[in-house]
């Protein structure tokens, strides 16, 4: 180390001192009921009202796109490119 | 005593056990790593990162296919979730403990040379802002954290050899900086 970063060595230890904070004692407590709360899945009747909504909503759409003049494969882009957005950030996010 | 991968496999067979072993390992080391990205002032923040951190590590763990070491990937998920945080919080200043002012008040005997001092700390402090991340955190954990060069390469996911020459250039462009703008820090 030559002296002049020798002399910026000794500047950063007495600049940088200062308590060192810890994680509170009860902090794994709190992560285990979040990784709990999270990890609970939606119950089953939510899961089967949330598909049919889902289907049912692809169904209107495509039923009104049709009625527009739309081709099929602008209506498969247009209704399954979302689904692939949305399973796309959810594996980015879990990556 | 099992290792990490032992653990990981405890896990995914739905040992909940395993993974608070995993965060007894990994916890503190995380946390460093949080701290040494986000600075002085934000243990808070710091612990946020923690809790989010060991969120998705339970989430994703169900398909890690250990391509990577488990330790390597957890520093690697904090780094990432500690960068964005700094990002979306750079406006912010932050918000020291009492016991951290008390220490820098104590440390100079004259209100000229607390004032200086303060100065300087804060023109290092700015200085240390505009270094590239890995650099600041080299510097956070190394000078702040107590951390050796062996912890930092092994939280940065670096060689010894690496996280050396992180310090080293650390300083030699802090020292330029400083220089630049008349301190001297002898």
């Amino acid at each position: 180390m030559d002296p002049s970063e020798a002399e910026v060595d000794s500047l950063l230890r007495r600049s940088m001192a200062a308590p060192v904070p810890r994680l509170p004692p009860d902090f794994n407590q709190v992560l285990w009921c979040q990784v709990r709360r999270r990890s609970e899945r939606p119950n089953r009747s939510g899961q089967i009202l949330l598909a049919g909504y889902g289907v049912m909503s692809a169904a209107a759409s495509i039923v009104v796109m049709r009625g527009q003049g739309l081709g099929w494969g602008v209506i498969a882009a247009m209704t399954l490119g979302p689904l692939a957005m949305v399973e796309g950030a959810r594996r980015f996010r879990t990556r | 005593m099992d290792n990490d991968s032992q653990l990981v496999a405890r896990v995914q067979g739905g040992d909940e056990r395993a993974f608070a072993e995993l965060f007894r390992r990994h916890g503190d080391p995380v946390f460093r790593l949080a701290l040494s990205i986000l600075g002085q002032g934000f243990a808070a923040e710091a612990q946020d990162v923690v809790q989010e951190v060991f969120l998705k590590v339970h989430h994703a763990l169900a398909s890690f296919r250990g391509e990577a070491e488990v330790g390597s990937w957890i520093y690697r998920i904090t780094f990432n979730q500690a960068v964005n945080l700094k990002a979306r919080a750079r406006y912010r200043r932050p918000h020291l403990a009492e016991a951290a002012l008390a220490h820098a008040a104590a440390a100079e005997p004259g209100p000229h040379a607390q004032l200086e001092t303060a100065q300087r700390d804060h023109a290092l402090w700015e200085c240390i802002q505009t270094l590239p991340e890995v650099y600041q955190s080299a510097l956070r954990l190394y000078y702040w954290l107590g951390a050796s060069v062996a912890d930092i390469a092994a939280l940065l996911d670096v060689p010894e050899n690496t996280a050396k020459s992180y310090l080293h250039r650390a300083r030699q462009l802090l020292g330029g900086m400083l220089k630049e703008r008349g301190y001297s820090y002898v």
